[in-house]
């Protein structure tokens, strides 16, 4: 028998000839290799674990899914009556009452590119962000979901001119890429 | 604790085209009914607030005669009056801040909630600023089709 290391341990033959290596504590060099790599992992999952993780509220507009900040949304409201107001311009409907509050309503398939609605049958986004609060006009809710923020990727160079102002960059979800748009660009488009 | 020197507001109620408005009492100087007459100084509610295309249609027209105070002369055919009331200005919000400068430009400057409605209130000494050029377009056009 060699005591090829006394840090890792020593080496002998086994019954077919062959040299192992046998750790101080009868462990063999294969086994400590895999403690190492196992270790790695377990590390690596740490990581993954500790990973910034952001909310998103992913929605359908038109033809096309979405997603918000979860953050910027407060609430969604279920279609309810929207009071139209003469001389507003198209992307405002008009204003809606929250709860005793009135609220004003963005149309954001005007600033999406996507096509007109005779009459609007979906819900409504209450986003707040900063000073910036109105309803948002969506037509469905897709999922609620935490997605690592390195996940989320800049706006893609072929994007469209009517979105690309409102958008600060994509995530995959359900195989397919989702365009984030951020509510303080919105709050600029909108605000005089 | 603050106190408003703004006394109550004795408000009238109307609706044109489905939308409710309302609008301060003091700015009215007098009430007639419409019987299809046409002036300069005369102006269609709707028009004014810039409904759009669509057409409106008034059940019982009644022209308001606004109170200037001076010698210009500022009449709008509203449809008729469904409420006069005293209203606390507790009762009236202003538009969200998205709305308010687009609104502000067709006088609109608060909301009175009322009975589960809102009323858009009207101020129209605000539309008035612009009625001086409106005045002398209207002639123009009366001019040019003669």
């Amino acid at each position: 028998m060699n005591n090829t290391s006394e840090n890792i341990g020593t080496c002998s033959l086994n019954k077919w000839g062959e040299t192992v290596m046998e750790i101080n504590d009868g462990q063999l060099k294969s086994e400590l290799i895999l403690d190492e790599l196992k270790g790695r992992q377990r590390t690596r999952e740490i990581v993954d674990v500790e990973q910034e993780r952001v909310k998103m509220v992913i929605f359908r507009s038109g033809a096309n899914r979405y997603a918000f900040y979860g953050k910027d949304i407060r609430e969604i409201i279920p279609s309810c009556e929207i009071s139209w107001v003469p001389g507003l311009p198209e992307y405002l409907p008009g204003l809606i009452n929250v709860r005793g509050d009135i609220e004003s309503v963005v149309n954001i398939r005007h600033f999406l590119g996507e096509g007109k609605i005779e009459q609007f049958s979906g819900l409504i986004a209450m986003a707040v962000k900063d000073d910036f609060r109105t309803g948002i006009l969506i037509d469905s809710i897709d999922n609620v979901v935490d997605i690592p923020l390195e996940s989320i990727s800049p706006p893609l160079a072929t994007l469209d001119g009517a979105s690309r102002e409102l958008v600060v960059g994509n995530f995959e979800y359900d195989n397919s890429t989702i365009s984030l748009l951020d509510i303080g660009k919105l709050s600029s488009k909108v605000s005089l | 604790m603050s106190v408003s020197v703004i006394p109550d507001l004795n408000i009238f109620l109307f609706s044109v085209g489905g939308v409710n408005f309302g609008c301060d009492t003091d700015q009215a100087e007098t009430m007639t009914d419409y019987h299809g007459e046409e002036s300069n100084d005369l102006f269609w509610f709707h028009n004014e607030l810039g409904f759009g295309k669509e057409q409106i249609s008034y059940l019982s027209p009644v022209i308001v005669k606004i109170r200037t105070g001076d010698a210009r002369s500022y009449r709008i055919i509203i449809d008729a009056v469904e409420e006069i009331s005293v209203f606390s200005l507790n009762d009236i919000y202003a538009f969200p801040t998205l709305c308010e400068p687009f609104t502000l430009k067709k006088g609109m400057w608060g909301i009175l909630k009322h009975k589960e409605r809102m009323f858009f209130m009207v101020d129209f000494h605000l539309l008035l600023k612009n009625t001086p050029i409106k005045i002398e377009q209207k002639k123009k056009a009366k001019r040019r089709s003669k």
